[in-house]
């Protein structure tokens, strides 16, 4: 590697330092407590799959670059050069940890990878070796925030082809849009997924309970935050804040996703709008008697897959099981505890990534399909894309014969008029 | 050997606290002149108030508890000892009426407080011989348990020595002599400090505790000082 492509890494290296970052890199004691944490390492036990482990690599160029020992004493803490051979290790460590944060919940000091990782992440757009995909799909993003009237038309007429199975959900009023689009000062700003899945179930619900909203013209998801470049992230997220803001809603609804959730709740700051998860919104209907459910639309056990970022990292864990109790009376837990429940495997850009990590994603998350087997049940509700894709995959994998949904598809499904 | 008792035992001493106090708060300043993390980095479901929590996971450990009971053990008493440790090492400078609401003789423990913090610093190294923690560990690692079990291995000799063997010939009144001349920068080694026959013990429990001094700001022992903040964070 070339000098100065080493002191632009480092640079960017040095751009992530922060208080918080440099706890992550000075503290570990390598106790060796969060060997049983990653799901990865609990499928498939090697060293490198330990979250101490990854983010040893990445501490180990902190070591040699940042800290004096690195030059003094280098042998001392095994600190290592900036190379090709380390961005490689970089690689494999970043993209094979989803992010979910599990490890934070078993290191003594709170150690929180993810954050080290989005190091690794930086450092290998800096060395442009990152998954191109991913940056793909980010660049696609911000252009289309940049230059939404060329999008405009394509999409409203995309729109317009849902209206009729929306209404086949729920029926609305003559005159009433199905499918709200830019309607200034409505309550609810709903952003969802390319796809019609998360829009038609979430459109159904919110015109049955009533609600004054409008459809955002742009997708929630932000490939930013899976690729780790925090620019991009940010010009991904503008975009939302912006038309928000525009809007004058009264609180921004974001779709199940759970990377796009957490990204909108803990970096938009401080707006004249809040940001509530589907979830939520669903939750605080059915509370205030705004819809009605019909149990009897499920039949089955019913088990429900925390999404990391809506859950542990997010803190969206009693809404989602007040739902269900609405939705059926065979609910079963699939972990214990939510906060300790195990990833589904396809975070951090992994299921973004397709058929390429398939193979990883499947042998990764043996644990998890072992959970869901264990759980018993027969229908497997979540409220994140990325988890029901995995979920899915897992299942056809590992032949668990489960029925995979989105928590907001099984409401607008039991919707019924009083 | 006279000289170097006495580097040992006073210009080191003042050196290595010089590089313990201000390089922890050179650390420390710096740390704290970074910038904040933008985001929030807790971990739901919240107990409130966050604060206490990050202090009841940073004294017990209760991930440890949860998930190597034996580690925990071995840990708290490990944490324990050092801190009645302290204790010990602050009556050894003068008489503190506060820590003999339970009387007690000067060493605290009787002598079972090295005693276990040994056994707990061979588990802690001999656990670092084994995978997964044996791939995990690094140079420093086994460098800083070594010279822990070092430093509480010769201090806590003259401590059995006085405690179990009726040892008596460097006392309590001789360190007090000794540890308060250092401490009011007027150094004096009284005779038995120097020339009794268990003054070698002294000298390399001062010397490896120098190495540890000097080394701790710069170690991962400042887990120590970080630990705390960090449990924070993931309290919110």
């Amino acid at each position: 590697m070339e000098q100065q492509t080493r002191d632009e890494l480092l640079k960017l290296f040095k751009s992530k330092l922060n208080q918080a970052m440099t706890f992550y890199l000075e503290t570990c004691s390598r106790c060796g407590l969060c060997t049983t944490a990653c799901h990865v390492h609990e499928s498939m036990p090697q060293i490198k799959y330990i979250a101490a482990y990854r983010a040893e690599i990445v501490r180990r160029i902190y070591k040699k670059y940042f800290k004096p020992q690195g030059k003094i004493w280098p042998k001392l803490g095994e600190s290592k050069e900036l190379d090709e051979m380390a961005l490689e290790e970089l690689y494999e460590a970043a993209y094979s940890c989803t992010g979910c944060r599990r490890c934070v919940m078993f290191c003594p000091h709170g150690i929180d990878t993810q954050m080290l990782m989005s190091i690794a992440k930086l450092l290998l757009i800096g060395a442009k070796a990152e998954p191109e995909i991913l940056t793909l799909l980010a660049d696609t993003s911000v252009e289309k925030g940049k230059s939404l009237d060329l999008f405009k038309d394509g999409f409203m007429a995309g729109i317009k082809r849902l209206e009729d199975d929306v209404v086949k959900k729920w029926k609305i009023e003559a005159g009433q849009t199905p499918i709200p689009i830019g309607v200034e000062g409505a309550d609810v700003l709903y952003v969802a997924l390319a796809g019609a899945h998360s829009i038609i179930p979430a459109a159904a619900v919110f015109n049955a309970a009533g609600i004054h909203w409008t459809l955002s013209f742009f997708e929630a998801v932000n490939f930013g935050a899976f690729v780790g470049d925090p620019t991009k992230t940010k010009l991904i997220l503008d975009r939302i804040i912006n038309e928000a803001i525009q809007l004058k809603v009264k609180r921004v609804c974001i779709c199940e996703c759970g990377t796009a959730f957490r990204v909108m709740k803990q970096m938009s700051g401080k707006q004249p709008f809040d940001v509530i998860s589907l979830t939520e919104e669903h939750a605080r209907y059915i509370r205030d008697g705004r819809i009605k459910l019909d149990k009897s639309t499920v039949t089955g056990t019913v088990t429900y897959h925390d999404p990391c970022q809506i859950a542990r990292n997010a803190g969206v864990i009693d809404e989602p099981r007040y739902i269900l109790k609405h939705l059926t009376d065979k609910y079963v837990e699939m972990s214990p505890e939510p906060a300790y429940n195990f990833c589904c495997g396809g975070g951090g850009g992994l299921v973004s990534l397709g058929e390429e990590t398939l193979d990883f994603r499947m042998k990764s998350s043996k644990v998890k399909a072992e959970q869901i087997r264990k759980s018993g049940a027969t229908i497997l509700a979540t409220a994140c894309e990325n988890c029901h894709t995995q979920l899915s995959n897992l299942n056809d994998h590992y032949k668990l014969g489960v029925e995979v949904k989105f928590l907001s598809s099984m409401i607008a499904d039991a919707l019924v008029r009083e | 050997m006279e000289a170097l008792y006495y580097i040992i035992l006073v210009p080191m001493v003042y050196v290595a606290f010089a590089i313990f106090i201000f390089g922890v708060g050179f650390r420390l300043l710096k740390l704290y002149q970074q910038p904040k993390h933008p985001i929030a980095l807790n971990i739901f479901p919240e107990k409130k108030p966050g604060w206490l929590w990050a202090l009841h996971d940073a004294f017990l450990f209760p991930t440890v508890r949860r998930h190597n009971f034996v580690l925990w053990i071995f840990l708290i008493i490990f944490h324990a000892g050092l801190l009645l440790l302290i204790i010990g090492h602050l009556e050894l400078i003068k008489k503190f009426s506060i820590f003999q609401i339970i009387p007690h003789n000067v060493f605290i423990g009787k002598g079972f407080v090295g005693l276990a913090l040994c056994f707990a610093l061979l588990f802690f190294l001999f656990r670092r011989f084994v995978s997964p923690n044996r791939d995990l560990s690094v140079f420093e690692d086994y460098f800083l348990l070594i010279l822990l079990f070092l430093t509480v291995l010769f201090g806590s000799q003259m401590d059995w020595a006085r405690t179990w063997y009726e040892y008596g010939e460097l006392t309590v009144p001789d360190y007090r002599a000794y540890l308060m001349s250092l401490l009011v920068f007027k150094p004096e080694l009284p005779y038995e400090v120097t020339a009794s026959g268990h003054s070698f013990m002294l000298v390399l429990h001062v010397f490896f505790a120098n190495l540890f001094l000097m080394f701790f700001p710069f170690s991962k022992i400042m887990h120590s000082f970080f630990t705390i903040p960090m449990n924070k964070l993931r309290r919110g």
